[in-house]
């Protein structure tokens, strides 16, 4: 591995009612990005869903989050940001 | 009822939460076949998160877990116990041992979440001749095996032949698991039909598996789900005379009386039982109206 | 500001557009014509028969007579193969003519070509429907006047009532003759009806004719004859067969669409409406043409014949007339090769003007012999208010159609639309764009069933058998608006601005809705 090289880890998909979330390393805090579909409609309740699943897991800052959305309940998008993070956990520090 | 089960994709949202929608018998969230290794995390947490918080109807909702020689079936009952499913469907069952290994997961995640012990089914594929030939045993080896289910294309493999789309590698098979479900008293459900787009041929296989006797098909694709039901519907006679049966039944019961006969022929509990049962699939109330 | 009969904010005065005061929607029947139609200038042929063929474009340009500040029409038969507008509005810029107002039937993406145009002040005004590139363009804000949206039927009325005067018609033309004569059903850029002409040729001052198959005169049979025509122009090519025709339509297997389908089809199957001589239009979209198909089973089960289907006809009601279950067709607009050839061919499939399709100001106009409609829609409200011309994020998607006509005159109104599209829900608290107002619009079917509008208790009793077999799933409006909204979350408001970017006119010229610009 290269000496910068970027921690990061994704799920999800970019079929319809699916999203593809990537988690990587940030310089500080919890950096949310959502780009796509719903996003112009449902910023802040996407915020709210991608920050209590975070919470929930007890997610380590700093991180970036980011959201390619298309279409995504909160149930689902929910899902893949737990599985992204637990991937981006599982990896060498 | 059982007539169908519908296969969910278990990485695939937009299957996942519109499957009830179609109005199968059953669901079955597939965490094996259609999920790829490196995937398998992720659609276990999808799932997860879909049965606690999506809805699916009147659907019996079952997860087909990985195969007890995989890493992922622990995992796979730990995600779906917590939800309180109906049932997993286990691959590849070989042997009674296969069931008693599941059976004691599955009671351990049920204790620690909290799930009556024993609410979890079990469906049984068996997708090897070893399996078949032991069907009776695997579908005995515990209380919660509720129904056993002959394999598809790892079936014919293991058979040394291919899928034909008349059947023919199965049908001595489907034969033997009905005997051997019938005499454990748990449902046989037949395979899928994997041609989407062949109506006709589905029509035809599910005319036949119905009349050896199996209570429903697994099934791949919604179009296929109101087919199988049409075969499955009781025909105007049947209805008639199962409404009679249902409403001699219920007048006899209220005069006190134990049995009693309709045109000549003695109505009994299990005539009682199949009169209410063809009601049901027919949608209509089994009660006398 | 003023608030109209659909509850809608409407400014007094709409830069660009006029006083709205007198013009504000009343209700779905509320105005009725009195006084005369419009007349077009009275002009006479060449004595000595001579040939209207003026050359190309530019020639016709230039005989025509247009000038700056005009008002310039076509018809979108050619769809999003259609080089005529750009052409048209290219010659013009090179001549020097601006400050145009086009009133097409609708603009396509391949008419994108025209918004350098659009921003050099060549065309400073449009009325009529705006799809793909210059619907962003417009809401956006880059046109200096609101884009003014007319239905179907609405846009010959507001022609025939001298509400909008055309200078000069353009009328994409697949045959032609030197006396003028036109034809949609031959020539390489055949198209089929060319209802959507036959106003402008009538009532505006010149008519051009552009074609890129002169024949010899006179061709039969005739769309619009020679009387209405001035000039004849020849092109080499007036459109991409590509973009005109589709194939072969066929029915969706997609199980969701399918699913929606099956109850709508069952809801009119259930309605008093559904027996010997039913009338319906189903259009081209997927969901309401799975309709058609389960209709076609549930005709043949039950021994019915219809009497005639209407609006843009496709390959699937071709063969509908063939099999003998529907004994007419009548097509103002044909949306493939099928329909192409059958109207070529069959005196049975008839092609009618878009003023006999909908205009609701004439004594026989079609959609109000229609029994059953199937349309879309991209929001309803708990009104049962329609939006079909704005997007979820504000901005302008498509025009209106025959959606206001057909809605008012079919006797069952039936949206078939899927609950969600994506995490966007079509049930909403309120519409962000009324185009028709829910006193015409009969009942929403979604994947979760059929949501009847409760003016119609008539249908809901007609509906009962059906739902106590489980054939339909009865979801009130409050459920499905519940349903939708715990699967969606609640929607964050649009921000916009006060400034006017399109009117929604409802089909008899009054103000029924405005769309305001989406804040950057």
């Amino acid at each position: 591995m290269e000496a910068n090289a970027i921690k990061t880890a994704q799920a999800g998909t970019l079929e319809s009612m699916d999203c593809l979330v990537v988690v990587s390393e940030s310089d500080a805090g919890r950096a949310i990005e959502i780009s796509g579909g719903a996003a112009v409609r449902f910023k802040a309740s996407m915020e709210k869903e991608i920050n209590d699943t975070l919470d929930a897991l007890g997610a380590v800052e700093p991180i970036r989050i980011s959201v390619q959305d298309n279409g995504a309940l909160g149930v689902v998008l929910g899902a893949r940001v737990e599985a992204a993070y637990r991937r981006y956990a599982r990896l060498a520090p | 009822m059982r007539r169908t089960m519908l296969y969910l994709p278990g990485n695939n949202p937009n299957m996942l939460l519109r499957g009830h929608l179609f109005e199968p018998d059953g669901l079955v969230i597939d965490l094996e076949d259609a999920v790829s290794a490196s995937e398998k995390d992720s659609a276990r947490v999808l799932a997860r998160e879909v049965l606690r918080r999506g809805e699916f109807g009147r659907c019996e909702v079952t997860v087909r877990i990985n195969g007890l020689d995989t890493d992922f079936w622990r995992d796979d009952v730990a995600a779906v116990v917590s939800c309180g499913v109906s049932g997993v469907r286990a691959p590849k069952v070989e042997s009674p041992r296969t069931v008693l290994d599941l059976d004691e997961e599955l009671s351990e995640a049920e204790e620690k979440f909290g799930v009556k012990r024993g609410s979890t089914k079990i469906f049984c594929l068996l997708e090897s001749a070893r399996g078949v030939w032991k069907a009776y045993d695997i579908a005995t080896a515990s209380p919660r095996v509720t129904a056993i289910l002959p394999g598809g294309e790892d079936l014919a493999a293991d058979l040394r032949t291919g899928r034909s789309k008349e059947g023919t590698e199965l049908e001595w098979i489907r034969r033997m698991l009905i005997v051997a479900a019938r005499a454990a008293g748990v449902d046989a459900l037949d395979t899928v039909f994997p041609h989407v787009s062949d109506d006709e041929g589905l029509r035809r296989e599910t005319a036949f598996v119905k009349q050896l006797g199996f209570d429903g098909k697994s099934v791949i694709h919604p179009n296929q789900i109101p087919i199988i039901h049409g075969i499955y519907a009781p025909t105007e006679h049947e209805i008639e005379t199962a409404q009679r049966i249902v409403e001699a039944a219920a007048a006899a019961a209220a005069r006190g009386l134990g049995a009693v006969s309709l045109d000549g022929r003695m109505i009994d509990a299990p005539v009682i039982r199949r009169a209410e049962y063809t009601l049901a699939r027919a949608g209509l109330p089994t009660e006398k109206r | 500001m003023e608030i109209n009969a659909a509850k809608r904010k409407i400014p007094s005065l709409i830069d660009g557009y006029g006083e709205t005061s007198g013009k504000l929607f009343e209700g779905a029947f509320a105005r009725v014509p009195s006084g005369y139609r419009a007349g077009p200038k009275m002009r006479a042929a060449e004595p000595n028969g001579g040939s209207k063929v003026i050359g190309g474009i530019k020639e016709a340009v230039m005989a025509s007579g247009l000038k700056s500040g005009m008002t310039i029409s076509f018809h979108h038969h050619l769809r999003n193969g259609d080089f005529v507008v750009n052409e048209v509005i290219k010659t013009c810029a090179e001549l020097g003519i601006g400050d145009l107002t086009i009133f097409p039937t609708a603009l396509f993406d391949v008419h994108k070509t025209i918004i350098p145009y659009i921003r050099s002040g060549v065309v400073t005004k449009i009325m009529g429907s705006v799809n793909g590139a210059i619907g962003r363009l417009v809401s956006g804000g880059e046109l200096g006047t609101p884009v003014v949206l007319r239905s179907h039927g609405g846009r010959p009325r507001a022609v025939v009532s001298g509400d909008v005067h055309i200078d000069a018609a353009f009328i994409a033309a697949p045959t032609a003759d030197r006396g003028g004569n036109i034809s949609g059903r031959t020539g390489k850029s055949a198209c089929g009806s060319m209802g959507y002409a036959f106003t402008d040729a009538e009532y505006a001052d010149v008519v051009v004719a552009v074609t890129d198959n002169l024949r010899s005169f006179p061709i039969s049979p005739v769309s619009i004859p020679g009387i209405y025509v001035d000039l004849v122009a020849v092109t080499d090519s007036i459109g991409d067969p590509a973009g005109i025709v589709s194939g072969a339509t066929r029915v969706t297997r997609d199980p969701l669409r399918l699913l929606i389908a099956k109850y709508a089809s069952k809801l009119i199957e259930a309605s008093p409406y559904f027996m010997d001589g039913i009338s319906f239009q189903t259009g081209a979209g997927g969901i309401p043409l799975a309709v058609t198909a389960f209709m076609k089973e549930a005709m043949r089960r039950r021994n019915i014949t219809g009497s005639f289907g209407l609006g843009g006809i496709t390959g699937y009601f071709v063969d509908l007339m063939r099999e003998g279950l529907v004994r007419k067709l009548m097509d103002v607009q044909s949306f493939d090769l099928e329909a192409v050839n059958s109207i070529s061919s069959d005196s049975n499939h008839i092609e009618i003007s878009a003023d006999w399709y909908a205009n609701p100001w004439n004594c026989g106009v079609a959609v109000n012999m229609l029994d059953v409609v199937i349309l879309g829609a991209t929001e309803v409200d708990t009104d049962f208010n329609a939006n079909v011309n704005t997007e979820a994020d504000g901005t302008l998607l498509h025009g209106i159609g025959g959606h206001q006509d057909t809605a008012a005159g079919a006797k069952l109104t039936i949206i078939a639309q899927p609950l969600l599209r994506g995490r966007i829900p079509c049930v909403v608290e309120r519409v962000h764009t009324v185009t028709t107002p829910g006193e015409v619009i009969d009942a929403l079917v979604t994947e979760f069933g059929v949501t009847i509008n409760p003016r119609r208790k008539d249908l809901f009793d007609a509906a009962a058998d059906f739902a106590i077999s489980k054939q339909i799933p009865l979801v009130p409006m409050e459920e499905l608006a519940a349903r939708a909204r715990a699967m969606s979350g609640e929607m964050e408001p649009i921000h916009m601005t006060d400034r006017v970017v399109a009117v929604v006119e409802w089909r008899d010229g009054t103000v029924i809705d405005v769309v305001r610009q989406v804040e950057k």
